[in-house]
């Protein structure tokens, strides 16, 4: 049955999918996973590295992008987005465009609900067009606002976007939301780190090679976007591997 | 003739059949370039089974020339590379010989040059117990192939006192189940058996309206009517290129009673697997 409405974007099958825009979901599954966030007073957002090929320049292949940085640095929007890369370049690109012009116009940069919901609206469109394709790509989206407030929104292609304490997207997304959903508690976030932390687990659950594959970036109030370095990383990681030890100890302990 | 709604005539397919006189027409239309080309094409898609030292063309079947009581096959990358990191790692396998074929889906053009390298199926048995086998194949069987390649590894009357189990990759968009797909965790197993395979199989058996297709059904197929014992593993995943943990989905297998001595060291078999992923890494930038 499929087969026969999903040529068309803008083609409801009889009992209601639009397969295309499904499918176009399925894309998304094909990108390595990202993970937001949402702290009490930080915003952490993670993501799994693509090895790089040996003449690859690594600078080039990022997954985390600013879309905007205030001119007092009172905030910062970032995305991390998944799926198809082209796609992804495309709407940055118009995304970036639409925080500066916002900027100009009304005197007041973006919040992160606006441009959340710009990309959000540009994703349908596509999805209404005759001739064309929608976006294969997600996009977590997190940031704060003028009243300091920390941010996480997810897009899909489909044009829907919702707003979110923690999400994962790409590939393995499911095994990572169900641990975020069991890890995810108002302790875990209260402290900065310990959000971080939470982050890096999330990803080491579905990471095939551990932190050199893990790329993070962090947005605190007040401040810009800071990017993690392979280092700061790997600190993090021997700080969950220690911590994971010393909990089996107290288990085995126990039960002994 | 059938008039649709905006007034124009199309032609609708006559389920009473053509008639007779269109039938002898089209007959004689074929031509002896016609039948020449259809020689050339049936000769470029011919399977062919070649022993290892000679590459010579086996005279017989495979499993008439080597007798085999237990005959293990993996079909696609997931599968090739499981029973290569756990199973080849753990003995000293032999190979036997290969089978060469060309199809729409494959990467070469020259059928007659193929070298070694692009082996597609590739026979081995163990050295400390030669009737165990192992078939590593890693390229598409297309449908009018299937029964050349059982007719040329099987052979048109098999022994009946060996066990087959075949290992294999299908996509998760492909498993029609009632309850929501949201909720399906793959990678997952599925088995499916022939009426002779009594043990107990690994995993859960594969429900209806699911069917199984290609050279996997194929060789079940054969199984099931030549009475042979046959168990197949059917790993739904949604990523069908090389995985980890698509590979890893099959692990349940280890214990089973097909693999049982096959596996020798699994730490050391998942280091290999590990080793085997990075290298074969295709860098796309499709997707990131």
């Amino acid at each position: 049955m499929a087969s026969r409405y999903d040529r068309a974007i803008t083609v409801f099958s009889p009992d209601g999918h639009l397969f295309q825009v499904e499918y176009a979901q399925e894309a998304v599954k094909k990108g390595s996973t990202a993970v937001g966030i949402r702290g009490a007073n930080i915003v952490v957002l993670g993501v799994e590295k693509k090895s790089v090929a040996k003449l690859q320049d690594e600078r080039t292949v990022r997954k985390i992008c600013a879309l905007d940085d205030h001119v007092c640095m009172a905030f910062a929007v970032s995305t991390a987005f998944t799926g198809l890369t082209a796609d992804a370049r495309v709407v940055i690109n118009r995304a970036r465009v639409e925080c500066q012009s916002h900027k100009l116009t009304v005197e007041d940069p973006v919040t992160v609900e606006y441009i959340t919901r710009f990309i959000a609206t540009l994703k349908q469109k596509y999805t209404q067009s005759n001739g064309r394709r929608p976006f294969g790509i997600s996009a977590l989206i997190v940031g704060f606002d003028d009243d300091g407030i920390p941010r996480l929104y997810q897009t899909d292609p489909s044009g829907t976007y919702h707003a979110w304490k923690a999400n994962a997207i790409g590939r393995s997304a499911k095994t990572v939301r169900e641990f975020l959903e069991k890890n995810y508690t108002e302790d875990a976030i209260a402290n900065d780190n310990e959000a971080i932390k939470l982050a890096i687990r999330a990803l080491l659950e579905v990471v095939q090679s551990g932190g050199k594959n893990i790329e993070l970036a962090i947005i605190r109030r007040n401040q810009p976007l800071k990017m993690f370095s392979a280092k700061e990383i790997e600190l993090q990681v021997t700080e969950i591997e220690k911590e994971k030890e010393e909990a089996e100890k107290k288990k085995s302990k126990k039960i002994a | 003739m059938a008039a649709t709604f905006f007034g124009e005539v199309v032609k609708a397919p006559c389920r009473a059949g053509t008639e007779d006189e269109e039938e002898e027409e089209e007959e004689r239309r074929e031509t002896p370039e016609d039948r020449e080309v259809r020689r050339q094409l049936a000769g470029k898609r011919e399977v062919r089974l070649l022993r290892r030292q000679t590459k010579t063309s086996l005279e017989v079947s495979l499993l008439e020339k080597y007798p085999c009581s237990k005959f293990i096959i993996a079909i696609g990358n997931n599968a090739v590379a499981f029973l290569s990191s756990f199973v080849m790692n753990s003995g000293v396998w032999e190979e036997v010989g290969c089978a060469k074929l060309w199809n729409e889906w494959c990467r070469t053009t020259d059928t007659t040059h193929l070298s070694p390298t692009e082996a597609f199926c590739v026979f081995y048995h163990l050295k400390s117990n030669p009737s165990v086998f192992l078939c590593q194949c890693s390229c598409y069987v297309a449908e009018d192939q299937q029964y050349q390649w059982l007719e040329k590894v099987f052979g048109s009357c098999p022994r009946k006192n060996m066990q087959v189990t075949i290992l294999t990759c299908r996509h998760v968009t492909d498993y029609k189940t009632s309850e929501s797909t949201s909720s399906l965790h793959s990678p997952f197993l599925k088995a499916l058996k022939t009426q002779n395979f009594k043990e107990p199989p690994c995993c859960s058996l594969l429900e209806q309206p699911n069917i199984v297709h290609d050279l996997p059904a194929a060789v079940m197929s054969y199984c099931q009517v030549w009475k042979i014992p046959a168990v197949l593993y059917l790993c739904y995943t949604d990523v069908m290129k090389l995985d980890l943990i698509t590979v890893e989905a099959f692990k349940p297998l280890l214990s089973s009673r097909s693999l049982k001595g096959l596996v020798k060291n699994i730490p050391q078999s998942t280091e290999i697997l590990k080793k085997l992923m990075t290298t074969n890494e295709i860098q796309s930038n499709i997707y990131t």
